[in-house]
């Protein structure tokens, strides 16, 4: 059970948190080089604090630390069970001070504090503690060989890597990153974005606490020409992992062709169906799953459901149903535990949300209340990826024509359907082009399965899971001759 | 805040009965920005802050503010052995409308570097203005060491520091593992290799009567990057900086330089006392024969 305290204490917690307003580079903080920002809470418009901006020459330093690190090899060659305990002490860390971290995601992000307290805050500790878990129970491989030769497949850490993450999950996305890279050996560069850095910061404070040495967790908070485009560019970056915008995507991997061909793993934008065919079941399960997935963190989710794509003969049941279920989410403040929707990021933003629904003005502020629109399937709101809690419907005549539908988009990121028939389940399963499919209800698996994107969602590997591991190694191949030199070419 | 350039600690001129001769102190002010220092430092050890009261700490504070009237940074030092006091001098610069601060450790509780990290945050937290640390073991048995840096690192505020620990290693240290905290030349001996290691400001209490030398030195190594000239400034100014580093007689030297330029900076604060009349010749000596040397290599009168 929860122990939510009161919007009150909440705000209380808010006035008296010490904010982190510089970078965290080489085990300590330091101030950025390049221009100061204000970071600011989107729900009031207060701004929180001045964080000092990162420049090219931090990014140099970073990574010239970085690299120093990872070939000293205090992290890289340690045990992976050591590797393991210090990860583990960053997650009991983290769980001792969750309370703040919620408190500052929840400022920083506006996302309500109860999804920091109940749902981001535990994912993160959760995820940095599976990966931690793991990593000193994978095997490497011996191939086939004859008895003349012994072959070994190896994995080893790729090297410096840089996450650059986006800003609607700040601490999970965090998580995501960090928690494979650094089990498997790989120094770490994080550029947050702009507008959360704040999260990211401390848990690299808590990291080296824990004992993960200088140079391996390092935060360069900055904006994108500042900080990503020089990381990105850099010829001693192994590895670019990056979550956010597709054209934000695009550009990292032209960086990566104009310098040392890094690689580079992308987890971009989504607009995600959820399929109701004609025989769904339970309406009233269908309905909740809809408004959890389309509306949860006010729709700024790259795989949050931003198409209902339903059958004409049970749409009008379902509609009523999910308004029905819209007049228990409330929206207002993030610090008071009875919302369930805060404010979206930032005022460009909500501009850019709310002229998708055609509104120029309005006196809510930050706050767009949840939108149920009808569209036509080419209509551009059926189409765009407009991140915020705007859900579209598009009625079809039949089951065939969903999955039409539903595959009619640049992207591939997840979808969900809602049958009673097994076979139809598994075969829109298999027919529709998404990284991640769910039956019957909405997800995106949990830890241990992958997760990532088909078509412009995504490229180059998977988050979660164990390939969240193997996309932070290389692979190594190691054949030794086992043949007697004295026995000459006999063998064989 | 960049510190770029000289910033002279300045004396506080008192009459025989100890008493502040204000109109020394105007002069001295007047005397400074005419020759062109870039900034002054009210309440350094120079002045003679450990010997002062609160009350005439804060009436400095203002007092130099309205002389100064805005025409080059003004940097209050919040030294003192409570860290409350050093918070209450903070505010109290900010009131006064200092640009910025410079904060020491606190001396004789022999502070770890977390400790003295907290200390400087506490203070930093009160005042919110541009910070020049200041290392001084030799006065206060403790360094800033790598624990105090990185945690201060926290805040952009602590942008510089006063290097007056006369260890070379750690000028190394700051140059290179530090780069984001400005070196400023705390050590007047070394202030010839301060500048060959980037460090842009010059914290010198010479300048009080001799600020033409000083500017001389800076602006070769700093401005023109000629070290060739730089060298022959440096050399013909470390007779006087051993009668200063090495004399153990600083502010007494300080306040009679004055003296000798027709500001009469009176005596120092007991448990200090004056200079002998040997002392004072001796200084006297060493001063004319630095200005002249000086004016020889730049050409211009002093």
């Amino acid at each position: 059970m929860s122990d939510l305290l009161t919007h009150a204490e909440y705000l209380a917690l808010a006035q008296e948190m010490d904010f982190p307003r510089t970078a965290f580079i080489d085990g300590a903080y330091r101030p950025g080089r390049g221009a100061p920002f204000a970071t600011i809470n989107p729900a009031t418009g207060q701004e929180l604090a001045q964080i000092t901006g990162c420049n090219a020459d931090d990014v140099d330093l970073a990574v010239e630390k970085a690299r120093g690190a990872f070939a000293q090899g205090h992290w890289a060659k340690l045990h992976p069970s050591d590797r393991k305990d210090t990860l583990i002490r960053l997650c009991k860390l983290i769980t001792r001070n969750r309370r703040e971290l919620a408190v500052m995601e929840s400022l920083e992000s506006g996302k309500p504090i109860r999804d920091c307290e109940i749902i981001d805050v535990p994912e993160t500790i959760h995820c940095i503690k599976w990966h931690a878990e793991a990593v000193d129970k994978i095997y490497d491989q011996a191939g086939p060989t004859g008895d003349d030769a012994l072959s070994l497949i190896v994995r080893e850490p790729i090297g410096v890597v840089a996450a650059v993450l986006p800003w609607n999950f700040p601490l999970m996305m965090l998580a995501w990153k960090i928690g494979p890279a650094l089990a498997a050996g790989c120094s770490v560069i994080v550029k947050p974005a702009e507008q959360t850095s704040m999260t990211a910061l401390r848990v690299a404070e808590l990291a080296h606490e824990a004992g993960v040495p200088r140079g391996v967790l390092q935060v360069l908070p900055g904006d994108g020409p500042s900080v990503g485009e020089p990381l990105g560019r850099h010829m001693d970056v192994d590895m670019v992992s990056f979550t956010g915008s597709t054209e934000t995507g695009k550009r990292f991997l032209r960086y990566a062709a104009d310098s040392n061909l890094k690689k580079v793993v992308l987890e971009c934008g989504g607009k995600n169906p959820a399929v109701v065919f004609d025989d769904a079941e339970n309406l009233d399960h269908v309905a909740e799953h809809v408004v959890n997935a389309a509306f949860w963190n006010a729709g700024q989710n790259c795989s949050a459901t931003a198409r209902l794509i339903v059958h004409k003969d049970v749409k009008a049941p379902l509609m009523d149903r999910i308004h029905a279920r819209l007049r228990d989410w409330k929206l207002g403040d993030p610090l008071d535990p009875a919302n369930h929707i805060g404010a979206l990021i930032d005022a460009e933003h909500c501009r850019k949300v709310r002229s998708y629904l055609g509104e120029t003005d309005s006196d809510d502020g930050p706050f767009v209340p949840p939108r149920v629109i009808e569209v036509d399937a080419r209509d551009a709101r059926a189409r765009d990826e407009i991140f915020g809690p705007v859900l579209c419907v598009i009625e079809v005549a039949s089951n065939d024509e969903a999955i039409a539908v539903a595959n009619d988009t640049d992207y591939g990121l997840a979808a969900s359907v809602f049958t009673a028939s097994t076979r139809r389940a598994i075969r829109a399963a298999r027919d529709i082009a998404a990284g991640t499919v769910t039956v019957n209800c909405y997800g995106e698996g949990d830890i241990s399965t992958p997760f990532g994107g088909y078509k412009q969602s995504g490229f180059g590997g998977r988050d979660n899971g164990i390939h969240a591991h193997d996309q932070f190694t290389e692979l190594k191949t190691i054949w030794i001759d086992l043949t007697d030199p004295a026995e000459g070419d006999n063998i064989g | 805040m960049r510190f770029e350039g000289i910033y002279t600690p300045v004396v506080t001129p008192y009459f025989d009965d100890f008493s502040c001769n204000e109109d020394a102190l105007a002069q001295t002010i007047e005397h400074l920005i005419g020759a062109g220092v870039h900034g002054i430092i009210v309440a350094g050890s120079t002045g003679e802050y450990y010997a002062q009261t609160e009350e005439e700490r804060i009436w400095m504070m203002g007092r130099c503010a309205d002389l100064i009237a805005g025409r080059v940074p003004m940097v209050v030092g919040t030294g003192a052995i409570r860290t409350e006091d050093s918070v209450r001098f903070a505010s109290a610069a900010r009131a006064a409308g200092a640009d910025a601060l410079l904060v020491a450790t606190p001396p004789y509780a022999y502070p770890t570097g977390r400790e003295i990290a907290l200390h400087a945050l506490a203070i930093d937290r009160a005042a919110n203005l541009p910070v020049m640390l200041y290392n001084y073991p030799g006065r206060m048995s403790v360094n800033m060491d790598e624990d105090t840096l990185d945690r201060l690192g926290r805040s952009a505020n602590f942008c510089a520091i006063k290097e007056s620990s006369g260890d070379i290693n750690r000028l190394h240290m700051l140059a290179r593992d530090y780069p984001h905290i400005a070196l400023s030349c705390g050590m007047d001996d070394q202030a010839l290799e301060f500048f060959a290691w980037g460090a842009r400001s010059w914290v010198c209490a010479g300048s009080n009567f001799a600020p033409e030398a000083h500017l001389a030195l800076y602006t070769a190594c700093a401005v023109e990057g000629d070290f060739t000239k730089g060298r022959a400034i440096m050399s013909a100014m470390l007779p006087l900086m051993r009668v200063l580093e090495q004399g153990g007689k600083f502010v007494q030297c300080i306040k009679h330089g004055l003296t000798l330029r027709g500001i009469d900076a009176g005596p120092p604060r007991k448990p200090l006392q004056p200079l002998n009349k040997d002392d004072k010749r001796q200084l006297a000596e060493v001063i004319r024969t630095m200005n002249a040397t000086v004016s020889n290599i730049t050409g211009e009168p002093i």
